[in-house]
């Protein structure tokens, strides 16, 4: 139940927020409370092996969340150079 | 389970939702920062809680050690509170409705296959390495991929602001 509405609430964030590392943050949330849930479904699992599957799974999750927030921080520099940080502007940016 | 054990859970929970709500809702960016970091904190002792110490480890070294530093590097860089000077907006009934329509759904569809959970031994260090070098094998190549992916393109776009 608390994942769910960790996912909800940021998803609510990446839709309301305007400024791009609200945007991000919100994105984090959304990250945890998913990754939450993996880790639940872990605690319920009747195996050691099982249990540390799921720790694997979530290890994953947190290698890739954290590219994610390298990227997101990235384009986050390439618009400050042009003087915006809104999240409508990053359709300016080309790599 | 004990009920010292319980009133943990329900103070990291709170802990959780506290710094989840100050990321919605704060729009100063330092005080989102702070928001963010509780958010974490929170979630990677709910991680301890469950017997995932090296996840609920991992977590706060990466996110609060690593990623929530390049977001404060990245508002320094900025100089200005821009979201902090914008128009506060009234509640956004689309997006709350689309939002509550999810966690809805999410609930509806997770109920009853989450049994009651509560903390496990057998998350070991030893036991994950395991797992990640045996059955997990694929995945983590494929996760090391996406992390080199994902340092190209961040490269790439910095690199290419710096081109123009």
């Amino acid at each position: 139940m608390l994942s769910c509405a960790l996912v909800a609430a940021g998803l609510y964030g990446v839709m309301t927020r305007r400024d791009l590392v609200a945007v991000l943050a919100s994105i984090e949330v959304m990250l945890g409370g998913a990754t939450l849930l993996l880790v639940a479904y872990g605690a319920a699992g009747s195996t050691p092996a099982a249990v540390a599957s799921a720790q694997g799974y979530a290890l994953l999750v947190l290698a890739v969340g954290a590219a994610e927030a390298a990227v997101g921080i990235a384009l986050l520099v390439s618009l400050i150079r042009r003087g915006r940080t809104r999240s409508e502007d990053i359709t300016e940016v080309r790599g | 389970m004990s009920h010292s054990v319980t009133l943990l859970w329900w103070g990291l929970a709170g802990l959780t939702v506290a710094g989840a709500l100050a990321v919605l809702l704060v729009r100063e960016m330092m005080r989102l920062m702070l928001g963010l970091g509780v958010f974490l904190v929170g979630i990677a002792g709910m991680y301890a809680w469950y017997g995932f110490g090296l996840l609920g480890v991992a977590e706060v070294f990466v996110y609060v050690g690593g990623v929530l530093v390049l977001f404060l590097l990245a508002i320094t860089a900025m100089g200005r509170d821009s979201e902090s000077r914008a128009i506060v907006r009234r509640l956004d009934v689309g997006a709350a409705t689309v939002s509550l329509g999810l966690g809805a759904v999410l609930v509806l569809a997770l109920r009853g296959l989450l049994p009651g959970t509560s903390p496990v031994a057998g998350a070991t260090v030893e036991k994950t390495a395991d797992a990640l070098l045996g059955g997990l094998l694929s995945h983590f190549e494929i996760a090391g991929v996406v992390l080199l992916v994902g340092l190209v393109a961040a490269l790439a776009i910095v690199g290419g602001g710096e081109d123009r």
